[in-house]
């Protein structure tokens, strides 16, 4: 049986199933930074019904599939991000909301908020606006969907491919360096 | 218009009653009296005013950073919810060595304003309890709300940006250029 399905081609097939039954299973984790996070509710509940694209909350990082950083992200609250991220599972994609985690957005001389999110967790979609209204995060939702379908969401693995570079840059405006290591 | 009769009143008692400890008494307008005074006298001021005159909610304490005079402003707002009066007590700190007493046994709420204070100005509350950190997580540099911290070279020490920023006006420029508006020498240097 192992063997049967060892070879090229049938690993393409089991991908496509794979990827189909990850992109219409989306758990969000139920986590909301700035002002973004006010545009979540709108969009899970019936006006957008975010639910038929299969996307859902979930309570905590180990169940979800998906982290939303909905807007500015400040230095002490990056801290839980990465924990939060760190103790998602395989595979797992985060978007970011916002002009805030692009470029710095409204807060870009803030002392206090980070400026380009993809410098310590890898970003797959990037929805822009100040603030996006729900139509805008469906279609973000709808683009990761496409990109795990055809395979490119693979910003968990280039993270941990390029962990030494990602936590140079987290411990650069992480002062104090309390994390735990996960061995995954 | 309204008379200021309560107001005045107000006036009047605490003139008799502190004479010359405090200063710059006057009704600003309808519901709110201002007055100065100093750190010796601040707890005094206020316990008469929580005890004796009823004014026994604390609204807030902020802090203003004068720089160009080398002083700290600490403005306690309290409010008569009977009278409906306002009261900003006005207190100065020497901004090199930020000392006020600690109110939070008066009121305890206080607490909370002066360990923002305490953060985010440095100024030392002597016997206040409490956690150093407040808000702020590790910070090493100047408390950040004061004006001689420069959050713009803050940022650019400790974060990159992405190009495509280059274009981005100075919006305080562009509307005083505008406007034909002078922008002072010390706003230049201590704000954007």
């Amino acid at each position: 049986m192992n063997r049967a399905f060892n070879d090229r081609e049938s690993q393409k097939i089991l991908d496509i199933i794979k990827n189909f039954a990850r992109k219409n299973s989306l758990f969000i984790l139920a986590y909301g930074t700035g002002c973004g996070a006010i545009e979540i509710p709108p969009t899970i509940t019936s006006r957008y019904d975010a639910e038929r694209f299969g996307i859902r909350g979930a309570a905590t990082p180990r169940q979800a599939d998906v982290l939303l950083i909905t807007g500015y992200l400040s230095v002490k609250t990056l801290k839980r991000v990465i924990r939060a991220y760190e103790q998602m599972q395989d595979p797992k994609y985060v978007m970011g909301f916002g002009s805030c985690t692009i470029n710095g957005g409204m807060y870009w001389d803030s002392y206090n908020t980070i400026k380009q999110l993809d410098k310590y967790i890898p970003v797959d979609v990037y929805i822009n606006g100040c603030m996006p209204r729900p139509e805008a995060v469906i279609a973000g939702f709808v683009k990761l969907q496409q990109l795990i379908q055809q395979g490119k969401a693979l910003g968990w693995k280039h993270y941990k491919e390029n962990l030494e570079w990602y936590r140079q840059n987290q411990q650069k405006v992480i002062k104090n360096w309390r994390m735990p290591d996960y061995n995954w | 218009m309204a008379d200021l009769q309560k107001e005045n009143l107000l006036l009047e008692v605490l003139k008799n009653h502190f004479n010359d400890k405090i200063f710059d008494l006057k009704v600003q307008r309808h519901q709110r009296v201002h007055l100065r005074t100093t750190t010796e006298q601040i707890e005094a001021v206020l316990l008469y005013l929580k005890e004796k005159l009823g004014y026994k909610h604390l609204s807030h304490i902020s802090c203003v950073d004068w720089i160009e005079e080398n002083r700290f402003e600490l403005v306690y707002i309290l409010w008569h919810p009977e009278d409906k009066i306002n009261v900003l007590v006005k207190v100065d700190v020497d901004r090199l060595n930020p000392v006020a007493p600690n109110i939070d046994y008066i009121w305890p709420q206080a607490n909370t304003y002066e360990r923002e204070m305490r953060e985010m100005f440095g100024i030392q509350f002597p016997g206040l309890v409490g956690r150093k950190e407040l808000i702020l997580e590790d910070w090493d540099d100047l408390p950040p709300m004061r004006r001689d911290f420069d959050t713009l070279q803050y940022v650019m020490e400790n974060f990159e940006f992405r190009s495509g920023r280059e274009d981005a006006q100075n919006v305080r420029e562009t509307i005083a250029k505008r406007t034909g508006e002078e922008i002072p020498e010390f706003a230049k240097k201590y704000s954007r």
